[in-house]
C-alpha cells in the first residue's frame, strides 16, 4: 500500500453492534489506496454523555479518545457523521479554556468522516455498488448540518440506481438516548420516516451513520419489511464497482 | 417598577450575558437591475391585489370611478390630498356619497359606527415595493388610516416613479420617516387569514379588494 | 382531571390525535411556503446574516436601547410603563383601563399578553375583553389555548368552528370557511368600532424613533390601534432594534420565515398617539415594557434565545413539534424556541424536561431567520439539569458505568463480551424483540440490534497486521 496511512476510529456502535460496517470501512479505505491502522485502545468519543448533559462523563471519555488518537499520526477516519462532528466541533466546547484545549484542536483538525475523506480529501474514484438495487439514501442530521455532508454521499452513489426519498434530510427520530427517554415520540417520528422510505420504492436503505440505520432497521423489521439496510461503506467496500 | 430599577436590572444582566460574537457581514446586498413595474405588477397580483394602468394624472378619476362602480359602491372615504386631482368629485358625480373621516374627540364611538357601511376608501401612496407588491402609506392631516382599513374596497394611487425594490432598501433611503408620521403602513394585498384549516380567506377584517392605480 | 406535568406525559396523550396530526400537517405547509420564499429571494441569506448581527447588537446594548426608545415614545406623546413581572404588567394595564373608563377592550394577537395571562385579570375587573385575531377569537370562544404561535387553532376543524359559532354566537350552523369568516367579520366589526381600548403586542420596537412595528395579516391589529381612544402595547423587553433601517432588514426575514409571504398584509409602524391634525388614531398610547424573567435569561447561558423574532419556523421544521403539537410544551411558547424560553422565564421546575424533547437534529437552527444556535442551548440546559441532579437515576448510573468502561480498554473489551453473552438468549438472527429495563421503550415499536459475538476490535486483533 503506497497510499496515505489513516487511523480508523470505528465508533462504539460499530465496534459492538455492527462490526461488519467496520470491516467494510477497512476494505473501502484499502480500495481507495489507504493503509489502515486501528488504535485498539479506542472506545467511545463521549457523545452519548455530552448529549444528555453529563459533561464530566463526556470529558472523561473524550480525554481517553484524545490520548489514544494523539498518540498516532495522519487523518482519523470515522464512518459516522455524528461522532466525527463530536470531535470536530464539540470537543472544543468541552475543553475550551482547559489544559486540553490545544490537544482537542490538534486532534479535531485530523478528523474526517468517511465520505468526506473519500471525496473531499482523496477525490477517490471508488464508488458504491449494489447488484440490482435501488437505493434510498438517508442524510443523517449531524453529518448533514454540522459537517455539510450531502454532495459527498451523492458523488459516491452516482453509479447506483437511486430512489426518490421524500424529505431525505429529515430526522429519523433516534436522537441518541432520546429514543429511550421519549420512546413514544421517537417511534412516531420513525413511523413517518419509514412510511416515506417504503413509499420511495427503494429496496435498500443506505446512510452514513449506523445509529440512524439501526434505528430504522429495527423499525423496518418490526413492520415485516423486506427493505435491506446498509451503511454506505458496505456498498463501497463490498460493492461490485 | 421605576424605569431606573428596570433598566439597571437589564444592565446588570448584560454583564454576565453569554452572547455569541456576531458574524462578519458586508452591507445590504444590492439588487440586480430589473423592470420594477413588471415585478410590482406580478407580485401584487400574486397577493390578489389588482393593478391598473399606468394612466396619466388626468385619467385617474375615471379609473377610480370605474373600480368603485364596478363594486356597486354607494359610499366612499378619500384622502384630502391625492396624487391626482378630481377623484372625490368624479365619485360624487357617479352617485357615491362621501363619508367624513375626522374622528371627533367626543362622541367617538357614535362616529365610528357610521363607518359600518363604508364601501370604498381611496388613498395615495408614498412608494410601492416591487419585491412584495406592497404600497406604502403615511398618515396625517387629511390622510386617515381607516380609509385603507374599514371599507371592503381599498383603492391606492401610486406613481410609477416611486417604485422601490424592497422594504430594506427603502428603509435605508428613508431613515427618519417613522418619526415624521404617526402611522406608516405597508399594505400587501387584501386582508387575509388561514386560521381555519389553513384555508386562505380574504377580507377578514380589512378590505377584501385592493386596487392599485399606477400613475405615469 | 389534571394535566400531566411532564412533556412526555402530555406528548403521549397527544400523539396520533386528530389535533396533533392537524398541527403537524399545518406546520409542514408553513415550512414548504417558507422554503419557497427562501429559494425565490436570492438576498435572503445575506439578509439573515445582517438580521443576526442586528438582533445580537440589540441584546448587547439592551438597556441603552430601551432608554432611548422610552425617551422617544414620550417625546412623541406616548407613555411608557415598566413591568418587572407578569403581575405588575397586569396591574398596570388594569389601572390604565380603569383610569380611562374603558369597558370594552379589543385585543390583537400578542404572545406576551398570553404569557402574562392578562385576560382573566381584566375580566375580574369587570372589563369585557374580546380577542380579534380570528384564530385567537375562536380559541377564546372555545375556552382553549393556542396550539401554534402563528396559527392558534391549527388543531381545530371547520366543523369544530361551525359548531362553536352556532353555540356561542347564535348563528345558523355552517362549516364553510368563507361563511365562517364572514360571520366573524360582521361580529368583530362591532367590537372594533365600539371598543374603548385596544391591546396589541409589539413585533419590533425601534429605539431611535420610539416606534412600534406591528406585523399582521387580518387588519385587526391596525383597527384596534386606530379606532379606540386608548392603545396599550404590550412589549417583551427584548423585541427591539436600534434604527428604522435595522427594522427594515429584520422585516425582510420575518414574514418569509413564518409563512413564506414576502411581507405580511399589514406592516404597521406606529409612532406616538394621534397628533394634532391627525384625522384618526388613539388619543392615548401606552407601552408596557415587560421583563417577567427576560433579564434572568439575558444574564445567563441562553441569552441568545432573546434574539428570537417569533416567526414560528423552528416549530414548523421540528420533527418533535410536528408529532406532538404545541400543547405538549405546556405554555404559550412551544417547539424548539419554547423549550429554551419557558425554563428561562419560569425556571427549571418543572420545565427542565423540555430541553430533552429534541433529537438535536439541528433543523431549527437551519431555518431560524437570525440563525439562533438552538441545539447548543438545548445541550446547555441539559447540562444544567444534569448538574442539578434532575436526570433519572438509571440514566446517570448507566452513563457512569458506561464511562468507566469507555476509559478502560480492558473493561471495554469485557463489557462487550458480557453484553453479547447476556443478550444471546433473548435474540434471534441478531435482533432482540423485547429489551428489559429502560430499553423496554425501544422495543415496544422497534427491534433492537444485538451486540455482536465478535466485535470489530476482536476481528482486527485476530486479523493480524
Amino acid at each position: 500500500m503506497d497510499g496515505p496511512k489513516v487511523q480508523l476510529f470505528v465508533t462504539c456502535l460499530v465496534d459492538a453492534l455492527a462490526p461488519e460496517v467496520g470491516r467494510a470501512t477497512v476494505r473501502t479505505l484499502e480500495k481507495a489506496g489507504c493503509a489502515v491502522d486501528f488504535p485498539d485502545a479506542q472506545t467511545c468519543c463521549g457523545q452519548p454523555a455530552y448529549n444528555v448533559g453529563l459533561f464530566d462523563d463526556a470529558r472523561r471519555m473524550a480525554e481517553h479518545t484524545l490520548d489514544v488518537l494523539d498518540d498516532t499520526e495522519g487523518r482519523v477516519v470515522v464512518p459516522s457523521g455524528s461522532c466525527a462532528a463530536m470531535m470536530v466541533h464539540h470537543y472544543a466546547d468541552l475543553f475550551a479554556g482547559t489544559g486540553r484545549e490545544d490537544q482537542a484542536g490538534r486532534v479535531a483538525a485530523r478528523v474526517r468522516e468517511l465520505t468526506q475523506y473519500l471525496v473531499d480529501d482523496l477525490d477517490s474514484t471508488v464508488r458504491a455498488g449494489c447488484a440490482g438495487c435501488t437505493v434510498a439514501y438517508h442524510y443523517s442530521c449531524h453529518g448533514l448540518r454540522e459537517l455539510g455532508l450531502e454532495s459527498q454521499p451523492d458523488r459516491l452513489l452516482e453509479e447506483t440506481p437511486r430512489a426518490e426519498l421524500a424529505d431525505a434530510d429529515e430526522c429519523c427520530g433516534f436522537g441518541g438516548l432520546f429514543s429511550i427517554e421519549m420512546p413514544a415520540v421517537s417511534s412516531a417520528i420513525l413511523d413517518e420516516k419509514l412510511d416515506r422510505v417504503e413509499a420511495s420504492g427503494a429496496d435498500t436503505l443506505v446512510g452514513g451513520d449506523i445509529s440512524c440505520l439501526l434505528h430504522m432497521e429495527g423499525g423496518l423489521r418490526r413492520r415485516g419489511s423486506d427493505i435491506e439496510v446498509k451503511h454506505i461503506a458496505e456498498l463501497i467496500g463490498d460493492g461490485d464497482v | 417598577m421605576e424605569r431606573d430599577t428596570f433598566l439597571s436590572r437589564v444592565g446588570r444582566a448584560s454583564l454576565t450575558s453569554h452572547l455569541p460574537d456576531p458574524p462578519a457581514v458586508s452591507g445590504l446586498p444590492e439588487p440586480d437591475e430589473i423592470d420594477l413595474l413588471a415585478l410590482f405588477r406580478s407580485r401584487a397580483q400574486a397577493v390578489s391585489a389588482v393593478v391598473h394602468g399606468p394612466v396619466t394624472r388626468h385619467g385617474v378619476p375615471r379609473a377610480v370611478a370605474a373600480v368603485a362602480t364596478g363594486h356597486d359602491a354607494a359610499t366612499f372615504m378619500a384622502w384630502d390630498s391625492l396624487p391626482a386631482p378630481g377623484v372625490a368629485s368624479a365619485l360624487q358625480t357617479a352617485g357615491l356619497d362621501r363619508v367624513d373621516h375626522v374622528i371627533p374627540a367626543e362622541g367617538r364611538v357614535d362616529h365610528n359606527l357610521t363607518y359600518r357601511d363604508l364601501d370604498v376608501g381611496i388613498t395615495g401612496a408614498v412608494a410601492g415595493l416591487a419585491e412584495s407588491g406592497s404600497v406604502v402609506l403615511t398618515h396625517g392631516e387629511g390622510r386617515p388610516r381607516l380609509a385603507s382599513l374599514v371599507p371592503e374596497v381599498h383603492i391606492a394611487l401610486l406613481e410609477v416613479s416611486n417604485l422601490e425594490r424592497t422594504l430594506a432598501h427603502w428603509a435605508r433611503k428613508t431613515p427618519t420617516l417613522p418619526a415624521e408620521t404617526t402611522n406608516l403602513v405597508f399594505v400587501t394585498g387584501p386582508s387575509r387569514t388561514g386560521d381555519i384549516e389553513q384555508q386562505l380567506n380574504l377580507g377578514v377584517h380589512g378590505p377584501r379588494h385592493v386596487h392599485i392605480v399606477m400613475i405615469r | 382531571m389534571s394535566e400531566p406535568v411532564t412533556f412526555l406525559g402530555r406528548a403521549e396523550a397527544l400523539i396520533g390525535t386528530r389535533e396533533a396530526d392537524a398541527v403537524g400537517t399545518g406546520a409542514r405547509t408553513f415550512l414548504a411556503m417558507r422554503d419557497g420564499a427562501a429559494e425565490g429571494f436570492p438576498m435572503f441569506e445575506p439578509l439573515r446574516d445582517q438580521a443576526r448581527v442586528i438582533r445580537l447588537h440589540s441584546l448587547r446594548h439592551l438597556d441603552r436601547l430601551l432608554a432611548r426608545f422610552a425617551d422617544q415614545v414620550e417625546a412623541s406623546g406616548g407613555q411608557v410603563h415598566w413591568a418587572g413581572d407578569a403581575e405588575e404588567a397586569r396591574q398596570i394595564a388594569g389601572e390604565i383601563l380603569q383610569g380611562t373608563g374603558s369597558k370594552l377592550v379589543a385585543k390583537s394577537k400578542s404572545m406576551v399578553s398570553e404569557e402574562i395571562e392578562i385576560n382573566a385579570h381584566l375580566e375580574e375587573l369587570g372589563l369585557d375583553v374580546v380577542e380579534t385575531d380570528l384564530g385567537e377569537f375562536i380559541a377564546q370562544l372555545a375556552g382553549d389555548t393556542p396550539s401554534h404561535i402563528i396559527a392558534p387553532v391549527l388543531h381545530m376543524t371547520r366543523q369544530d368552528v361551525g359548531r362553536l359559532f352556532e353555540e356561542k354566537l347564535g348563528v345558523a350552523y355552517t362549516d364553510d370557511p368563507f361563511e365562517l369568516n364572514r360571520i366573524a367579520r360582521i361580529h368583530l366589526r362591532e367590537v372594533f368600532l365600539r371598543a374603548d381600548a385596544g391591546i396589541s403586542g409589539v413585533n419590533m420596537a425601534v429605539a431611535e424613533s420610539g416606534s412600534l412595528v406591528l406585523v399582521t395579516n387580518e387588519g385587526n391589529g391596525r383597527l384596534i390601534t386606530t379606532a379606540p381612544r386608548v392603545h396599550i402595547a404590550l412589549m417583551g423587553m427584548e423585541r427591539i432594534v436600534s434604527t428604522w433601517e435595522d427594522a427594515g432588514v429584520v422585516l425582510e426575514t420575518l414574514a418569509r420565515s413564518a409563512t413564506g409571504q414576502h411581507l405580511s398584509v399589514y406592516t404597521s409602524v406606529i409612532t406616538g398617539p394621534r397628533r394634532e391634525h391627525d384625522p384618526d388614531g388613539p388619543e392615548e398610547l401606552h407601552v408596557i415594557v415587560v421583563d417577567n424573567g427576560r433579564s434572568r435569561i439575558l444574564a445567563g447561558e441562553t441569552a441568545e434565545i432573546l434574539a428570537c423574532i417569533r416567526c414560528g419556523a423552528c416549530l414548523n421544521v421540528c420533527p418533535v413539534f410536528r408529532t406532538v403539537g404545541g400543547h405538549a410544551y405546556g405554555t404559550v411558547y412551544s417547539g424548539p424556541m419554547g423549550s429554551i424560553v419557558t425554563p428561562g422565564l419560569h425556571g427549571m421546575d418543572p420545565w427542565w424536561d423540555l430541553a430533552h424533547a429534541s433529537t438535536l437534529c439541528g433543523a431549527c437552527e437551519e431555518v431560524c431567520p437570525v440563525r439562533i444556535q438552538i441545539p447548543r442551548m438545548l445541550i446547555e440546559l441539559r447540562r444544567q439539569a444534569a448538574a442539578e441532579g434532575r436526570l433519572p437515576g438509571w440514566l446517570e448510573w448507566g452513563m457512569r458505568r458506561y464511562a468507566r468502561a469507555a476509559t478502560d480498554p480492558a473493561r471495554w473489551a469485557r463489557s462487550k463480551r458480557w453484553a453479547a453473552r447476556l443478550t444471546a438468549p433473548i435474540s434471534s438472527q441478531g435482533w432482540i424483540r423485547r429489551m428489559p429495563g429502560p430499553g423496554r421503550g425501544w422495543t415496544t415499536s422497534r427491534d433492537f440490534p444485538r451486540p455482536a459475538k465478535e466485535s470489530f476490535a476482536d476481528w482486527w486483533r485476530q486479523r493480524g497486521t
